[in-house]
Protein backbone atom coordinates (compact mmCIF):
# COMPACT_ATOMS: atom_id res chain seq x y z
CA UNK A 1 0.00 0.00 0.00
CA UNK A 2 1.03 3.52 -1.28
CA UNK A 3 2.47 5.61 2.11
CA UNK A 4 0.08 8.50 1.68
CA UNK A 5 -2.49 6.16 2.08
CA UNK A 6 -2.72 5.70 5.70
CA UNK A 7 -1.88 9.34 6.11
CA UNK A 8 -4.95 10.86 4.82
CA UNK A 9 -7.20 8.57 6.92
CA UNK A 10 -7.17 11.10 9.84
CA UNK A 11 -8.75 13.95 7.24
CA UNK A 12 -11.90 11.62 6.53
CA UNK A 13 -12.26 10.55 9.76
CA UNK A 14 -11.76 13.91 11.28
CA UNK A 15 -14.48 15.03 8.78
CA UNK A 16 -16.55 12.19 9.83
CA UNK A 17 -16.23 12.69 13.60
CA UNK A 18 -16.78 16.87 13.59
CA UNK A 19 -20.06 16.37 11.73
CA UNK A 20 -21.10 14.11 14.31
CA UNK A 21 -20.33 15.95 17.10
CA UNK A 22 -21.46 19.25 15.73
CA UNK A 23 -25.54 17.25 15.62
CA UNK A 24 -24.51 16.40 19.24
CA UNK A 25 -23.39 19.66 20.57
CA UNK A 26 -24.87 22.14 18.77
CA UNK A 27 -28.15 20.94 16.72
CA UNK A 28 -31.16 22.35 18.10
CA UNK A 29 -32.52 18.92 17.91
CA UNK A 30 -30.06 17.24 20.02
CA UNK A 31 -31.81 16.60 23.07
CA UNK A 32 -35.16 14.92 20.55
CA UNK A 33 -32.05 13.02 19.47
CA UNK A 34 -30.79 12.15 22.79
CA UNK A 35 -34.12 10.88 24.15
CA UNK A 36 -34.52 8.55 20.95
CA UNK A 37 -31.12 6.81 20.70
CA UNK A 38 -29.90 3.47 22.68
CA UNK A 39 -28.02 5.60 25.13
CA UNK A 40 -31.78 7.34 26.83
CA UNK A 41 -31.67 3.32 27.47
CA UNK A 42 -28.32 2.52 27.95
CA UNK A 43 -27.49 5.16 30.63
CA UNK A 44 -31.43 6.41 31.50
CA UNK A 45 -33.66 8.75 30.24
CA UNK A 46 -32.13 11.95 32.52
CA UNK A 47 -28.46 11.10 31.47
CA UNK A 48 -29.05 10.94 28.05
CA UNK A 49 -28.51 14.18 26.48
CA UNK A 50 -25.53 14.45 29.03
CA UNK A 51 -23.90 11.22 28.03
CA UNK A 52 -25.17 12.04 24.12
CA UNK A 53 -23.14 16.06 24.43
CA UNK A 54 -19.86 14.16 26.66
CA UNK A 55 -19.80 11.66 23.40
CA UNK A 56 -19.75 14.71 20.83
CA UNK A 57 -16.90 16.45 23.28
CA UNK A 58 -15.09 13.32 22.75
CA UNK A 59 -15.61 13.10 18.83
CA UNK A 60 -14.78 16.72 18.54
CA UNK A 61 -11.41 16.23 20.63
CA UNK A 62 -10.57 13.74 18.43
CA UNK A 63 -11.45 14.98 15.25
CA UNK A 64 -8.67 18.00 16.53
CA UNK A 65 -6.03 15.91 17.39
CA UNK A 66 -6.37 13.88 14.60
CA UNK A 67 -5.87 17.11 12.72
CA UNK A 68 -2.85 17.94 14.71
CA UNK A 69 -0.14 15.89 13.07
CA UNK A 70 2.28 15.83 16.01
CA UNK A 71 -0.60 13.88 17.79
CA UNK A 72 0.43 11.16 15.90
CA UNK A 73 0.10 8.17 16.62
CA UNK A 74 -1.94 8.44 19.41
CA UNK A 75 -4.58 10.12 17.82
CA UNK A 76 -5.04 7.12 15.33
CA UNK A 77 -5.66 5.09 18.61
CA UNK A 78 -8.30 7.41 20.17
CA UNK A 79 -9.65 7.23 16.90
CA UNK A 80 -9.80 3.52 16.51
CA UNK A 81 -10.95 3.12 20.63
CA UNK A 82 -13.80 5.81 19.89
CA UNK A 83 -14.94 3.82 16.36
CA UNK A 84 -14.49 0.56 18.30
CA UNK A 85 -17.44 1.92 21.00
CA UNK A 86 -19.63 3.19 18.28
CA UNK A 87 -19.88 -0.71 16.93
CA UNK A 88 -20.24 -1.82 20.43
CA UNK A 89 -22.88 1.14 20.82
CA UNK A 90 -24.78 -0.31 17.38
CA UNK A 91 -24.47 -3.98 18.70
CA UNK A 92 -26.18 -2.86 21.86
CA UNK A 93 -28.89 -0.65 20.16
CA UNK A 94 -29.70 -3.18 18.11
CA UNK A 95 -30.15 -5.74 20.79
CA UNK A 96 -31.51 -4.05 23.89
CA UNK A 97 -33.45 -1.30 21.47
CA UNK A 98 -34.11 -2.24 17.71
CA UNK A 99 -36.61 0.74 17.38
CA UNK A 100 -34.42 2.96 19.11
CA UNK A 101 -32.40 5.84 16.97
CA UNK A 102 -29.40 5.50 15.48
CA UNK A 103 -28.59 9.18 17.11
CA UNK A 104 -25.48 9.28 14.73
CA UNK A 105 -24.62 11.93 12.45
CA UNK A 106 -28.18 13.49 11.98
CA UNK A 107 -31.19 14.10 14.24
CA UNK A 108 -33.33 12.37 11.69
CA UNK A 109 -35.04 8.97 13.36
CA UNK A 110 -33.03 6.90 12.14
CA UNK A 111 -33.02 2.98 13.23
CA UNK A 112 -29.87 0.95 13.69
CA UNK A 113 -29.74 -1.32 10.25
CA UNK A 114 -26.51 -2.91 9.04
CA UNK A 115 -25.70 0.39 6.64
CA UNK A 116 -24.65 1.64 10.41
CA UNK A 117 -22.38 -1.12 11.29
CA UNK A 118 -20.82 -0.80 7.82
CA UNK A 119 -20.20 2.41 8.00
CA UNK A 120 -18.91 2.49 11.56
CA UNK A 121 -16.57 -1.02 10.63
CA UNK A 122 -15.25 1.61 7.48
CA UNK A 123 -14.26 3.69 10.29
CA UNK A 124 -12.71 1.16 12.50
CA UNK A 125 -10.77 0.34 9.10
CA UNK A 126 -9.94 4.04 8.49
CA UNK A 127 -8.77 4.29 12.51
CA UNK A 128 -6.50 1.06 12.26
CA UNK A 129 -4.68 2.58 9.31
CA UNK A 130 -4.69 5.95 10.43
CA UNK A 131 -2.69 4.56 13.49
CA UNK A 132 0.04 3.60 10.85
CA UNK A 133 0.67 6.39 9.02
CA UNK A 134 4.32 6.80 8.97
CA UNK A 135 3.65 10.58 7.46
CA UNK A 136 1.28 13.55 8.42
CA UNK A 137 -1.65 13.80 6.03
CA UNK A 138 -0.32 17.88 4.97
CA UNK A 139 2.93 15.67 3.67
CA UNK A 140 0.78 13.22 2.03
CA UNK A 141 -1.66 15.96 0.44
CA UNK A 142 1.25 18.19 -0.94
CA UNK A 143 3.15 15.20 -2.38
CA UNK A 144 -0.24 13.56 -4.53
CA UNK A 145 -2.49 16.16 -4.40
CA UNK A 146 -4.91 14.35 -7.00
CA UNK A 147 -4.95 10.85 -5.69
CA UNK A 148 -5.26 12.23 -2.67
CA UNK A 149 -8.60 13.89 -3.46
CA UNK A 150 -9.79 11.18 -5.05
CA UNK A 151 -9.24 8.99 -2.49
CA UNK A 152 -10.70 11.27 0.13
CA UNK A 153 -13.79 11.81 -2.55
CA UNK A 154 -14.49 7.92 -2.89
CA UNK A 155 -14.08 7.68 1.04
CA UNK A 156 -16.50 10.29 1.82
CA UNK A 157 -19.22 9.04 -0.86
CA UNK A 158 -18.80 5.86 0.38
CA UNK A 159 -19.48 6.98 4.05
CA UNK A 160 -22.59 9.14 2.34
CA UNK A 161 -24.04 5.77 1.26
CA UNK A 162 -24.17 4.10 4.49
CA UNK A 163 -25.45 6.83 6.31
CA UNK A 164 -29.30 6.03 6.12
CA UNK A 165 -29.91 9.36 7.92
CA UNK A 166 -28.69 11.45 4.93
CA UNK A 167 -30.68 9.35 2.49
CA UNK A 168 -33.50 12.27 2.17
CA UNK A 169 -30.52 14.30 0.62
CA UNK A 170 -29.53 12.35 -2.54
CA UNK A 171 -31.22 8.76 -2.42
CA UNK A 172 -34.74 9.96 -2.23
CA UNK A 173 -34.23 13.11 -4.85
CA UNK A 174 -32.59 10.52 -7.18
CA UNK A 175 -35.49 8.02 -6.75
CA UNK A 176 -38.24 11.11 -6.69
CA UNK A 177 -36.34 12.39 -10.01
CA UNK A 178 -36.74 8.81 -11.75
CA UNK A 179 -40.24 9.01 -10.70
CA UNK A 180 -40.89 12.31 -12.63
CA UNK A 181 -38.98 10.82 -15.43
CA UNK A 182 -41.17 7.39 -15.64
CA UNK A 183 -44.40 8.50 -14.06
CA UNK A 184 -45.04 5.25 -12.50
CA UNK A 185 -48.31 5.91 -10.55
CA UNK A 186 -51.60 6.85 -12.42
CA UNK A 187 -52.78 10.04 -12.95
CA UNK A 188 -55.31 12.22 -14.35
CA UNK A 189 -58.38 10.15 -14.78
CA UNK A 190 -62.01 11.74 -13.68
CA UNK A 191 -63.41 8.13 -12.54
CA UNK A 192 -65.39 9.39 -8.93
CA UNK A 193 -62.98 6.44 -6.54
CA UNK A 194 -65.76 4.60 -4.66
CA UNK A 195 -63.89 5.78 -0.84
CA UNK A 196 -64.56 9.67 -2.42
CA UNK A 197 -68.74 8.62 -2.39
CA UNK A 198 -68.40 7.41 1.08
CA UNK A 199 -66.58 9.96 2.33
CA UNK A 200 -69.45 12.38 0.88
CA UNK A 201 -71.85 9.86 2.89
CA UNK A 202 -70.38 10.53 6.07
CA UNK A 203 -70.21 14.13 5.55
CA UNK A 204 -73.98 14.48 4.51
CA UNK A 205 -77.04 14.90 7.16
CA UNK A 206 -79.42 12.19 6.57
CA UNK A 207 -75.80 9.99 7.34
CA UNK A 208 -75.93 11.73 10.44
CA UNK A 209 -79.72 10.77 11.24
CA UNK A 210 -79.26 6.88 10.23
CA UNK A 211 -75.99 6.02 10.68
CA UNK A 212 -76.87 4.27 14.12
CA UNK A 213 -79.73 2.16 12.32
CA UNK A 214 -77.26 0.51 10.58
CA UNK A 215 -75.54 -2.82 11.48
CA UNK A 216 -73.09 -3.77 8.62
CA UNK A 217 -70.64 -2.14 6.45
CA UNK A 218 -70.94 -1.28 2.63
CA UNK A 219 -72.19 -4.43 1.10
CA UNK A 220 -72.77 -3.22 -2.55
CA UNK A 221 -72.54 -0.49 -4.75
CA UNK A 222 -73.84 0.46 -8.06
CA UNK A 223 -74.36 3.49 -10.27
CA UNK A 224 -77.45 4.78 -11.97
CA UNK A 225 -77.28 8.41 -14.09
CA UNK A 226 -76.24 10.91 -11.62
CA UNK A 227 -76.04 8.98 -8.64
CA UNK A 228 -74.05 6.21 -6.62
CA UNK A 229 -75.95 3.64 -4.94
CA UNK A 230 -74.40 2.47 -1.12
CA UNK A 231 -76.17 -0.48 0.30
CA UNK A 232 -75.97 -1.44 3.74
CA UNK A 233 -77.60 -3.74 6.42
CA UNK A 234 -80.20 -1.54 9.09
CA UNK A 235 -82.61 -2.50 11.51
CA UNK A 236 -86.04 -0.74 11.50
CA UNK A 237 -87.65 -1.75 14.66
CA UNK A 238 -87.41 -5.58 14.73
CA UNK A 239 -86.86 -6.12 11.10
CA UNK A 240 -83.68 -6.41 9.40
CA UNK A 241 -84.09 -4.23 6.23
CA UNK A 242 -81.72 -2.98 3.44
CA UNK A 243 -80.02 0.26 3.46
CA UNK A 244 -80.19 2.20 0.40
CA UNK A 245 -78.07 5.86 -0.21
CA UNK A 246 -78.33 7.62 -2.92
CA UNK A 247 -75.23 9.90 -3.09
CA UNK A 248 -74.22 12.67 -6.19
CA UNK A 249 -71.73 10.91 -8.32
CA UNK A 250 -70.00 13.87 -9.82
CA UNK A 251 -71.16 16.40 -7.47
CA UNK A 252 -69.95 17.40 -3.95
CA UNK A 253 -73.48 18.10 -2.10
CA UNK A 254 -73.71 15.98 0.56
CA UNK A 255 -77.51 17.72 1.60
CA UNK A 256 -78.75 15.87 -1.15
CA UNK A 257 -77.85 12.57 0.44
CA UNK A 258 -81.06 10.18 0.65
CA UNK A 259 -81.81 6.90 1.81
CA UNK A 260 -84.69 4.15 1.68
CA UNK A 261 -85.08 1.43 3.75
CA UNK A 262 -86.14 -1.57 1.54
CA UNK A 263 -87.51 -4.84 3.19
CA UNK A 264 -85.84 -7.17 0.48
CA UNK A 265 -87.89 -10.05 1.21
CA UNK A 266 -91.11 -8.25 0.26
CA UNK A 267 -89.91 -5.53 -1.67
CA UNK A 268 -91.88 -2.83 0.55
CA UNK A 269 -89.74 0.65 1.21
CA UNK A 270 -90.43 0.87 5.27
CA UNK A 271 -89.45 4.21 5.33
CA UNK A 272 -87.36 7.21 3.18
CA UNK A 273 -85.38 9.98 4.49
CA UNK A 274 -84.13 13.49 3.16
CA UNK A 275 -82.19 16.47 4.69
CA UNK A 276 -84.59 18.72 5.73
CA UNK A 277 -84.01 21.08 2.82
CA UNK A 278 -83.33 25.18 4.17
CA UNK A 279 -86.27 26.78 5.48
CA UNK A 280 -87.44 30.09 3.20
CA UNK A 281 -86.41 33.09 4.74
CA UNK A 282 -89.17 34.63 6.82
CA UNK A 283 -90.95 37.85 5.34
CA UNK A 284 -89.00 39.77 8.08
CA UNK A 285 -85.88 39.31 6.69
CA UNK A 286 -86.74 40.59 3.38
CA UNK A 287 -89.09 43.18 4.26
CA UNK A 288 -87.49 45.15 7.31
CA UNK A 289 -88.50 48.85 7.30
CA UNK A 290 -86.64 51.50 8.83
CA UNK A 291 -87.05 51.67 12.66
CA UNK A 292 -89.13 55.68 12.79
CA UNK A 293 -87.30 57.65 14.80
CA UNK B 1 -74.20 -9.89 -13.19
CA UNK B 2 -76.73 -12.17 -13.45
CA UNK B 3 -80.85 -10.95 -14.26
CA UNK B 4 -81.92 -11.41 -10.50
CA UNK B 5 -79.19 -8.43 -9.34
CA UNK B 6 -80.01 -6.39 -11.80
CA UNK B 7 -83.58 -6.58 -11.20
CA UNK B 8 -82.65 -6.49 -7.30
CA UNK B 9 -81.02 -3.40 -7.43
CA UNK B 10 -83.53 -1.79 -10.16
CA UNK B 11 -85.96 -1.82 -7.22
CA UNK B 12 -83.47 -0.89 -4.76
CA UNK B 13 -82.57 2.34 -6.82
CA UNK B 14 -85.95 2.97 -7.80
CA UNK B 15 -86.88 3.10 -4.06
CA UNK B 16 -84.54 6.10 -3.10
CA UNK B 17 -84.45 8.04 -6.22
CA UNK B 18 -87.39 6.53 -7.72
CA UNK B 19 -89.62 9.63 -6.25
CA UNK B 20 -92.56 7.46 -6.49
CA UNK B 21 -94.61 6.04 -2.84
CA UNK B 22 -92.11 8.38 -0.80
CA UNK B 23 -92.64 7.23 2.86
CA UNK B 24 -93.43 10.33 4.84
CA UNK B 25 -90.35 11.06 7.92
CA UNK B 26 -93.14 10.92 10.12
CA UNK B 27 -92.82 7.34 9.54
CA UNK B 28 -89.73 7.32 10.44
CA UNK B 29 -89.88 6.86 14.42
CA UNK B 30 -87.52 4.16 14.52
CA UNK B 31 -84.84 6.52 12.84
CA UNK B 32 -83.85 7.80 15.77
CA UNK B 33 -80.59 6.37 17.24
CA UNK B 34 -81.48 5.15 20.26
CA UNK B 35 -83.62 2.50 18.29
CA UNK B 36 -80.44 0.70 17.24
CA UNK B 37 -79.57 0.40 20.65
CA UNK B 38 -82.74 -0.37 22.27
CA UNK B 39 -81.24 -3.79 23.83
CA UNK B 40 -77.94 -2.70 24.95
CA UNK B 41 -75.79 -5.48 25.78
CA UNK B 42 -73.65 -5.33 28.76
CA UNK B 43 -70.11 -6.93 28.89
CA UNK B 44 -67.99 -8.01 31.84
CA UNK B 45 -64.82 -5.52 32.09
CA UNK B 46 -61.93 -7.88 31.02
CA UNK B 47 -63.53 -10.17 29.27
CA UNK B 48 -63.24 -10.39 25.37
CA UNK B 49 -66.33 -8.86 23.28
CA UNK B 50 -68.50 -11.95 22.61
CA UNK B 51 -69.69 -10.10 19.23
CA UNK B 52 -66.36 -9.68 17.93
CA UNK B 53 -64.01 -12.48 16.33
CA UNK B 54 -60.54 -12.23 15.02
CA UNK B 55 -58.15 -14.29 13.14
CA UNK B 56 -57.10 -16.57 10.35
CA UNK B 57 -59.50 -18.79 8.02
CA UNK B 58 -58.93 -22.55 8.25
CA UNK B 59 -62.07 -23.68 6.65
CA UNK B 60 -64.90 -22.50 4.41
CA UNK B 61 -68.32 -24.03 4.61
CA UNK B 62 -71.58 -22.88 2.62
CA UNK B 63 -72.46 -20.07 4.70
CA UNK B 64 -69.69 -20.55 7.20
CA UNK B 65 -66.59 -19.56 7.94
CA UNK B 66 -64.43 -21.18 10.01
CA UNK B 67 -61.83 -18.97 11.84
CA UNK B 68 -58.82 -19.80 14.46
CA UNK B 69 -58.21 -16.51 16.58
CA UNK B 70 -54.39 -15.24 17.22
CA UNK B 71 -55.83 -15.97 20.73
CA UNK B 72 -55.67 -19.91 19.17
CA UNK B 73 -59.68 -19.41 19.93
CA UNK B 74 -61.80 -20.96 17.56
CA UNK B 75 -64.74 -19.25 15.85
CA UNK B 76 -67.60 -20.47 13.28
CA UNK B 77 -68.69 -17.61 11.80
CA UNK B 78 -72.21 -17.23 10.20
CA UNK B 79 -72.70 -14.89 6.41
CA UNK B 80 -75.58 -13.99 5.54
CA UNK B 81 -76.89 -11.90 2.66
CA UNK B 82 -77.08 -9.15 5.10
CA UNK B 83 -73.46 -9.68 5.77
CA UNK B 84 -70.70 -6.70 4.39
CA UNK B 85 -67.79 -8.61 3.60
CA UNK B 86 -65.20 -6.15 2.69
CA UNK B 87 -61.89 -7.51 0.90
CA UNK B 88 -60.30 -4.54 -0.77
CA UNK B 89 -63.52 -4.00 -2.47
CA UNK B 90 -67.46 -4.83 -1.35
CA UNK B 91 -67.55 -8.02 -2.09
CA UNK B 92 -69.32 -11.30 -1.08
CA UNK B 93 -67.69 -14.72 0.39
CA UNK B 94 -67.06 -16.32 -2.41
CA UNK B 95 -63.98 -14.11 -2.34
CA UNK B 96 -62.63 -15.43 1.16
CA UNK B 97 -60.03 -18.15 0.85
CA UNK B 98 -58.11 -20.31 3.34
CA UNK B 99 -55.64 -18.49 5.00
CA UNK B 100 -56.94 -15.02 4.63
CA UNK B 101 -56.84 -12.86 8.11
CA UNK B 102 -60.38 -11.42 9.27
CA UNK B 103 -62.03 -9.52 11.49
CA UNK B 104 -65.80 -9.90 12.18
CA UNK B 105 -68.15 -8.31 13.79
CA UNK B 106 -72.00 -9.41 14.72
CA UNK B 107 -73.74 -11.17 17.46
CA UNK B 108 -72.90 -14.36 19.06
CA UNK B 109 -75.97 -16.92 18.74
CA UNK B 110 -76.63 -19.48 21.37
CA UNK B 111 -75.10 -22.40 19.56
CA UNK B 112 -71.60 -20.13 19.36
CA UNK B 113 -71.66 -18.98 15.86
CA UNK B 114 -71.37 -15.53 15.38
CA UNK B 115 -74.15 -14.33 13.18
CA UNK B 116 -71.89 -11.64 11.19
CA UNK B 117 -72.92 -7.99 9.94
CA UNK B 118 -69.47 -6.86 8.89
CA UNK B 119 -66.42 -8.65 8.00
CA UNK B 120 -62.94 -7.11 6.61
CA UNK B 121 -61.01 -9.82 5.07
CA UNK B 122 -57.15 -8.90 5.28
CA UNK B 123 -57.74 -5.23 6.19
CA UNK B 124 -54.73 -3.54 7.58
CA UNK B 125 -54.04 -0.03 8.22
CA UNK B 126 -50.17 1.00 8.17
CA UNK B 127 -48.44 4.31 8.98
CA UNK B 128 -45.61 3.76 6.51
CA UNK B 129 -43.44 6.58 4.44
CA UNK B 130 -42.58 6.06 1.32
CA UNK B 131 -39.08 4.89 -0.15
CA UNK B 132 -39.13 4.44 -3.60
CA UNK B 133 -41.80 4.24 -6.27
CA UNK B 134 -42.04 1.87 -9.26
CA UNK B 135 -44.36 1.10 -11.64
CA UNK B 136 -47.85 1.12 -10.18
CA UNK B 137 -45.69 0.01 -6.26
CA UNK B 138 -45.32 2.04 -3.54
CA UNK B 139 -42.33 0.46 -1.94
CA UNK B 140 -43.11 1.37 2.23
CA UNK B 141 -41.19 1.56 5.15
CA UNK B 142 -43.15 -0.01 8.08
CA UNK B 143 -41.39 0.39 11.52
CA UNK B 144 -38.65 -0.44 9.70
CA UNK B 145 -39.75 -3.36 7.27
CA UNK B 146 -40.64 -3.46 3.20
CA UNK B 147 -43.50 -3.10 2.58
CA UNK B 148 -44.81 -3.30 -1.01
CA UNK B 149 -48.46 -1.38 -1.92
CA UNK B 150 -49.71 -2.52 -5.15
CA UNK B 151 -51.87 -0.35 -6.90
CA UNK B 152 -55.08 -2.01 -8.23
CA UNK B 153 -55.95 0.15 -10.94
CA UNK B 154 -59.79 1.78 -10.80
CA UNK B 155 -59.66 0.98 -7.34
CA UNK B 156 -56.87 2.34 -5.34
CA UNK B 157 -57.49 6.11 -4.28
CA UNK B 158 -55.83 8.96 -2.42
CA UNK B 159 -56.81 11.42 -0.25
CA UNK B 160 -54.42 14.40 -0.36
CA UNK B 161 -54.25 16.39 2.85
CA UNK B 162 -57.81 15.40 3.80
CA UNK B 163 -59.81 16.25 0.52
CA UNK B 164 -62.03 13.68 -1.17
CA UNK B 165 -60.17 10.60 -2.57
CA UNK B 166 -58.80 10.75 -5.88
CA UNK B 167 -57.73 8.13 -8.31
CA UNK B 168 -54.45 10.22 -9.36
CA UNK B 169 -52.02 9.19 -7.59
CA UNK B 170 -49.05 11.43 -9.22
CA UNK B 171 -48.42 13.62 -6.42
CA UNK B 172 -47.56 11.18 -3.97
CA UNK B 173 -43.57 11.31 -2.80
CA UNK B 174 -40.50 9.41 -2.22
CA UNK B 175 -39.61 9.96 1.48
CA UNK B 176 -43.14 11.08 2.23
CA UNK B 177 -45.22 9.76 5.42
CA UNK B 178 -48.43 8.24 4.01
CA UNK B 179 -51.38 6.40 5.29
CA UNK B 180 -52.54 3.06 3.96
CA UNK B 181 -55.54 1.23 4.55
CA UNK B 182 -55.43 -2.10 2.05
CA UNK B 183 -56.11 -5.84 1.70
CA UNK B 184 -52.70 -7.42 3.06
CA UNK B 185 -51.74 -10.54 0.78
CA UNK B 186 -51.42 -13.19 3.09
CA UNK B 187 -48.29 -14.69 4.39
CA UNK B 188 -46.41 -11.73 2.38
CA UNK B 189 -45.11 -8.42 2.66
CA UNK B 190 -47.40 -7.07 0.00
CA UNK B 191 -50.80 -5.55 0.14
CA UNK B 192 -52.87 -4.40 -2.41
CA UNK B 193 -54.05 -0.51 -1.79
CA UNK B 194 -57.53 0.96 -1.78
CA UNK B 195 -56.95 4.38 0.06
CA UNK B 196 -53.52 6.32 0.87
CA UNK B 197 -54.43 9.47 3.21
CA UNK B 198 -50.87 12.07 2.05
CA UNK B 199 -49.88 15.22 2.87
CA UNK B 200 -48.44 17.42 0.21
CA UNK B 201 -46.79 19.53 2.40
CA UNK B 202 -42.71 18.83 2.90
CA UNK B 203 -41.31 18.43 6.43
Amino acid sequence: MHPWIPALQPLLLAAVLLWSARLKLAHPLAEAAARRSALAQLVGEARALPAYRAVGAVEAAVAVALLVPAARPLSGYASAALTTGFVAYLGYARIAAPESSCGCMSAARTPVRWRAFARAALLVAASVLAATAATGWPAALADHPVPAAALLLAEAAAVLALSAELDRHWLDQLRQLRVRLTSPLPAGGFDIPLASTVEQLHRSPVWHDTAGLLTSDLREHWDEEEWRLLLFTARHGEHTVSAVYAVPRLRYEPASVRLALVDEQTGQTVATHTATPDTPLPAWVNDRQPVAA
Amino acid sequence: MTDNTLDRRRLLTSAVVGGAGLVAASALGSLAPEAAFAAPQTIDAGAPDPNFAEGRITGIAAGMLYVTGSDTALHRIRITNATSVWKLIPTGIDAAAVGDGLYARGLRMDDGTLAADAVWINIVNLQAHIVAIGKNQLHLDHKGKRIVGHVVPGRSAVSYNNTPAVTDMSMLKVGRHVQVIGAWVPDTNEVQIATVYAGTHSH
